[in-house]
């Protein structure tokens, strides 16, 4: 590669980043800039910061209790979809059976499934039953698409380890299912750990079944935050403070598993 | 080598073996069933009724095709957002393409720290699609918007136009901010595949002394075919049920200008409460994306191959 050529394309790694990060740092900045210097005509790149809007927003608007839900209904959703997806990724790893194939496209259509097509019969199912604004509902809701993530993912980290391995572990007197719960399982960890940060991150940034089901009680952060927009004097440093709180954690996530990330979003069809 | 065993014995495990197999399976399609497959079909059930809150009289009866002749017929609005899916699908998939490839292209040279640029890229498609339409919101501020205030400086906003209040603006604005968050994504998944390309067919291809267009043109693009079909229908499905952003930046508008096929079906059956024919919106939305998965379970199978992804599947 020649010099210039080089120069060339550092230029324009450098704009690209620049493009990319901007907005995010401006939202940033925002959470501390003063209502004043929010609002001032000529954008204001240096000033004086202050803390003001993250307790005025967290504790006298009462967000923090959003900041639990978005936890525990991310947190809920993993679990279950792992405890049922991943014994369901290693028999379609391990085992031949009729209509495999179509049963792994059902899970992936399940995963594609737009949300505002199932979301009215799933407010119907849930009304019926009492379930509207409560986490489990969420939890539910969010499990249609993480499930079959889980299923993806794992599929491709089981199919990673050597057949050999389960021959091994069955000679030594392990039951299938005994092989699969001693050996397997902690062989696959490190593809559990990055499948249940996916899961997590994708719950948390849900919008629509959050926004339906429970609009209320059991709202996430990334409800709750459309919810500080008014047509009539928005308090955006508000807005961008509970945006900050709302996206770092998952920023550092994603940095975690981006090794992962492509299995991840490719369902297994391109390894990172 | 599996010690002998009496055959009474080796049956014995072959039908736990099996059942460990159903037991396990069995659990994750019950789930799927209850909360997907019965609210799908719930959806075409309500299709053919006027199940409607807003208006008197119309709770649940059968109407049978009415609500498709409807939609065949007498209601543009539908069509004009089934347009504008289609614009806003085309442009901005086919953008984030060519940009993301580029990208991706640059970072598959030899970049010091490309870890950490790609960790740095792929930031804003990491962020919640509400905290994306609330960035922009924030910085195309009709009064004090920091990108608003660079647009009229350079001429290029009129000082009393709003981005979101110009019907062709707040589309092209959407698209762009897609195109914003999305751009990684391509690169991303473009940049694996082109990090996992054999070396083979290059080295032929330099001794024979193949120009840098030529051998991109001939190797590369064909080789990585079946991951260029994958990523523009991931996109392409993920586009056309595009709703968070739109939500949040325009809510459809103004008029109808952004009103993609999800916020139209968002506003028959939750502005409307016109839920049966909210149904019918509904059933279409999940047809096409039915379609492309399809489609795009073929183009994974032969991704699988090509990024030598195969492994040992039992």
């Amino acid at each position: 590669m020649t010099r210039a050529w080089r120069g060339a394309a550092l230029a324009a790694i450098v704009v690209v980043l620049v493009v990319g990060l901007t907005p995010y740092l401006w939202m940033f900045a925002t959470s501390f800039k003063t209502r004043l210097d929010t609002l001032s005509d000529v954008p204001i790149w240096t000033f004086q910061p202050t803390l003001e809007h993250y307790p005025e927003v967290f504790l006298d608007k009462e967000y923090l209790p959003l900041l639990w839900n978005s936890v525990a209904i991310a947190l809920g959703t993993t679990l279950l979809s792992l405890f049922v997806g991943v014994p369901a990724a290693y028999v379609f790893a391990r085992y031949q059976f009729r209509a495999k194939e179509d049963l792994f496209f059902f899970f992936l259509t399940t995963r594609m499934a737009p949300s505002i097509s199932i979301v009215v019969p799933m407010y119907l199912l849930f009304n019926y039953f009492g379930l509207i604004d409560t986490k489990f509902a969420v939890v539910l809701a969010h499990t249609t698409f993480n499930l079959s993530l889980v299923v993806w993912m794992m599929r491709g980290f089981f199919a990673d380890i050597p057949v050999e391995i389960d021959e091994a572990a069955q000679l030594d007197g392990h039951s299938r299912a005994g092989a699969f719960a001693r050996v397997l399982l902690p062989l696959a960890g490190p593809g559990i750990a990055a499948t249940a940060v996916l899961c997590f991150i994708l719950s948390w940034n849900e919008f629509l079944y959050v926004f339906i089901l429970a609009s209320f009680e059991s709202r996430t952060l990334t409800v709750g935050i459309p919810g500080l927009v008014t047509p009539h004097g928005t308090l955006w440093g508000q807005v961008a403070a509970v945006a900050v709180v709302a996206t770092l954690p998952i920023l550092i996530f994603a940095a975690l598993v981006q090794k992962h990330l492509v299995r991840g979003l490719t369902f297994g069809a391109v390894k990172g | 080598m599996k010690k002998p065993k009496s055959i009474g014995a080796a049956l014995a495990t072959a039908v736990w073996d099996r059942g460990v197999g159903v037991a396990f399976l069995v659990p994750g399609l019950i789930l799927l069933t209850v909360i997907l497959v019965g609210p799908f079909m719930t959806t075409i059930g309500l299709s053919f009724t006027d199940l409607s809150y807003a208006l008197p009289d119309r709770d649940g009866n059968f109407v049978g095709f009415d609500n498709y002749r409807r939609l065949m017929r007498d209601d543009p609005v539908f069509w004009q957002s089934v347009i504008t899916t289609l614009q806003f699908v085309a442009v901005a998939v086919a953008v984030e393409f060519v940009l993301g490839f580029a990208v991706a292209l640059l970072l598959s040279a030899h970049i010091r720290r490309r870890r950490v640029v790609l960790t740095l890229f792929l930031v804003p498609m990491m962020l919640a699609p509400v905290a994306v339409g609330l960035i922009w919101k924030l910085m195309l501020q009709g009064d004090f918007g920091m990108l608003t205030h660079y647009l009229r400086t350079v001429g290029l906003l009129g000082e009393q136009t709003a981005v979101f209040s110009d019907p062709d603006l707040a589309l092209a604005a959407v698209i762009l901010i897609d195109i914003w968050q999305w751009t990684p994504f391509v690169t991303l998944v473009m940049l694996a595949g082109l990090l996992s390309l054999p070396r083979e067919p290059y080295e032929a291809a330099i001794m024979d002394g193949a120009g840098r267009f030529r051998i991109f043109r001939d190797i590369t693009v064909p080789l990585l075919r079946p991951v260029i079909a994958l990523v523009l229908l991931l996109r392409g499905i993920d586009a056309f049920k595009e709703f968070d952003k739109i939500y949040i930046l325009t809510g459809g508008g103004p008029g109808t200008a952004t009103e993609l096929l999800s916020v139209y079906t968002w506003r028959v059956n939750f502005r409307d409460w016109d839920l049966g024919y909210g149904a019918v919106c509904a059933f279409m939305v999940y047809l096409v994306v039915l379609i492309l998965s399809a489609a795009c379970h073929t183009a994974m199978t032969y991704a699988r191959g090509a990024s030598g992804n195969e492994g040992r599947r039992g």
